[in-house]
């Protein structure tokens, strides 16, 4: 699973989720993409799993782009503690994805029909709603 | 020679936050500029604006008729919408019709390449436009680039392989790859690449209590 080597620091804090992704809300690398259109946080197993999906109804043709990192940890207190004794411990990390953003993207000469299937399969994997979209359909083939 | 696409347009006064306005009416803010006009801010209608460029290329000439006064331009950028995708505002750079221009033109691959048929290669698109240089009346809607002669893994074509249409001046670094077909990556390397990474991340700073500790 996806993350970071080095880190500042061990923690951190929530933080808010406002506005759109500006940045990398476009299409950009392959030919279709999977664009969040809800703010949320997207854990490394989340993305992962969406990966293997793409890449097995790919069949090891193709090329995938993932355009999110998960590089936020989140923090557990284990079950049945008190409360206070400081901050839990980190247990998974995530990436904080902004409506607009393209989380993944596929091409390489690929067969359209099978990059369709490739991202609704990997639709299911997140607990945001997505869209996928295709390079010219949004562009207009102006790149 | 391309069809020519006209766009009606009308002067706009309303700047800044207030163009939200506008976008409710049906209309969409635009500007228009040239080397030998001055900028100003003009307006369309939203509905005939996105039917007409929709499937227009970044070098296709559009003639907009700003109160009577045509001029003859090329679409300089789109403002979309980062969620639904919807042109907020577009750009129009003027150009005149006797002096040379660059402008850069859509990559289209056609063809299929035999790599990827008989060696499951993979196609990595390089440069998707080329900057060319023509009087106006030449610019090609997109460069076609043929990717039946990749027979191999590791072939490619460059710029300098491109063959440019008839008075058109690629400008494009000729080294440039426009296409390269690469070897298929398998499941297992990616997982095995993957697995070997997978450790709790290195801890640049430590807190001011670690510290403390030691």
């Amino acid at each position: 699973m996806l993350m970071p080597k080095r880190v500042k620091w061990r923690k951190q804090m929530r933080g808010r989720m406002k506005g759109k992704a500006y940045r990398g809300s476009e299409v950009t690398f392959g030919d279709f993409g999977l664009k969040a259109l809800e703010p949320g946080w997207v854990s490394a197993r989340q993305i992962e799993a969406a990966r293997r999906a793409i890449v097995r109804t790919m069949k090891r043709r193709g090329k995938i782009w993932i355009r999110i990192f998960p590089d936020k940890p989140v923090t557990q207190k284990p079950a049945e503690t008190r409360m206070g004794k400081g901050k839990g411990n980190v247990e998974y990390w995530v990436a904080v994805v902004k409506p607009g953003r393209i989380m993944f993207e596929i091409g390489g000469g690929l067969p359209d029909d099978v990059c369709l299937e490739a991202l609704r399969l990997a639709q299911y994997k997140f607990s945001i709603k997505t869209k996928i979209i295709s390079r010219t359909e949004v562009s207009g083939g102006e790149a | 020679m391309m069809e020519e696409i006209l766009l009606k347009a009308e002067k706009r006064e309303i700047i800044g936050k207030q163009v939200k306005a506008l976008r409710r009416e049906g209309k969409l803010p635009a500007v228009l500029y040239g080397p030998h006009i001055d900028s100003q801010a003009i307006m369309l209608d939203f509905h005939e604006a996105n039917r007409v460029l929709s499937g227009l290329t970044s070098s296709q000439l559009v003639i907009i008729d700003v109160d009577g006064e045509k001029h003859t331009t090329l679409i300089k950028e789109k403002q979309r919408h980062p969620v639904r995708g919807s042109i907020q505002h577009i750009d129009f750079r003027a150009v005149s019709m006797t002096e040379k221009l660059r402008a850069n033109v859509m990559v289209e691959l056609i063809g299929d390449a035999p790599a990827v048929k008989e060696f499951n290669g993979v196609i990595v698109t390089g440069l998707e436009e080329l900057e060319v240089e023509c009087l106006p009346k030449y610019l090609p809607e997109r460069i076609l680039v043929d990717i039946s002669v990749l027979g191999k893994i590791g072939d490619s074509i460059r710029v300098s392989d491109v063959k440019a249409p008839e008075n058109v001046v690629i400008l494009s670094n000729p080294s440039d790859m426009v296409v390269l077909v690469t070897a298929p990556v398998t499941e297992e390397a990616v997982e095995m690449v993957e697995e070997a990474v997978e450790e709790e991340p290195e801890v640049i700073e430590k807190g001011k209590k670690e510290e403390e500790e030691f």
